[in-house]
C-alpha cells in the first residue's frame, strides 16, 4: 500500500469516526476535515493548524455554522433543553455526497493516480463553494481562498511526500 | 403555522443551509425523545405511532442503541 493509499484510508476510515460522533449516517465534507486535521504530523494537519484550524477550532467552528443557520429562520438549540441522547451505535456510516464530491475533487486535481498527495484530499473539501465546510470556514473568519492557494504551495514544494 | 408564515432567509445559502441544519437537529431530537419515551416505558408501537412511521422502521433505527445504552425496552402496548 502507498502512502497516499494508506493515508486516505486513515481519512475515510476515521472520517466515519467523525459521523458516527455527530450522529450522521453519512460521511460528510465536514467530517473529512475533521479527520484531516486529527493527523498530527501530516502535511495538511500542519497547513489547517497554521491558519488556526486544529481539530478543536474546526469543531467549534462547524458548531458555530449549525448554530448560525437554525437562527436565520428563528430556531435555538438551547430552547429544547431535552437531554442528550446516548451515544449513538447504529451502522457505520456509508460515504455522503459531500464526502464523496471532496475526494472526486480531490482525485481530480492530478492527471495520473500516482501524483497523488495528502494535501489533495484537503484540496478537494477547501474547493467546495457551498455547503457546511466553507460556511463554517467563512464564519471562522478563515479566508477559504487563501487556504486554497496555501494547500496547492505545500503539493508543489513537496511534491516528494 | 402557514407556510407563508415561516420566516426564508433572504440568502439562499442561508436558506438551503437551515433546511441542513434543521434536518440534522431533527435527527437529535428524534434520537433524545424516543430514548426519553422508552425510559418512561413507552412501547415501540406507540412510539412509532407518534412519529408517524412503522414500527419496524423506529425499531431498526433505535432499539441497538437504547439496548447497549441499558434502556429497558417494553414489548407491548400499555
Amino acid at each position: 500500500m502507498s502512502p497516499f493509499d494508506e493515508y486516505i484510508h486513515t481519512i475515510i476510515m476515521e472520517g466515519a469516526v467523525e459521523a458516527q460522533r455527530h450522529g450522521s449516517a453519512t460521511v460528510e465534507a465536514q467530517h473529512l476535515l475533521l479527520a484531516v486535521a486529527a493527523q498530527e504530523g501530516t502535511a495538511p494537519q500542519r497547513v489547517l493548524a497554521a491558519a488556526g484550524l486544529d481539530h478543536e477550532a474546526i469543531q467549534a467552528a462547524l458548531d458555530r455554522e449549525f448554530d448560525h443557520s437554525l437562527s436565520t429562520v428563528g430556531v435555538f438549540r438551547d430552547s429544547f433543553g431535552l437531554s442528550r441522547p446516548s451515544a449513538t451505535l447504529k451502522r457505520l456510516p456509508t460515504m455522503g455526497a459531500t464526502g464523496k464530491l471532496a475526494l472526486e475533487r480531490g482525485f481530480a486535481s492530478v492527471p495520473r493516480k500516482k501524483d497523488l498527495r495528502s494535501a489533495h484530499v484537503l484540496l478537494g473539501i477547501l474547493q467546495a463553494e457551498a455547503g457546511t465546510v466553507p460556511r463554517a470556514l467563512a464564519l471562522a473568519g478563515v479566508d477559504r481562498t487563501d487556504l486554497l492557494t496555501r494547500v496547492q504551495d505545500t503539493i508543489t514544494d513537496d511534491d516528494s511526500e | 403555522m402557514p407556510a407563508t408564515d415561516i420566516p426564508v432567509p433572504q440568502d439562499p445559502a442561508d436558506a438551503l443551509a437551515a433546511v441542513v441544519a434543521l434536518r440534522r437537529l431533527a435527527d437529535q431530537l428524534e434520537d433524545a425523545a424516543v430514548e426519553q419515551a422508552m425510559r418512561a416505558g413507552w412501547s415501540w408501537p406507540h412510539v412509532a405511532e407518534a412519529l408517524g412511521v412503522t414500527r419496524q422502521a423506529v425499531h431498526r433505527k433505535h432499539a441497538k442503541r437504547l439496548i447497549a445504552a441499558g434502556v429497558k425496552l417494553r414489548r407491548r402496548s400499555p
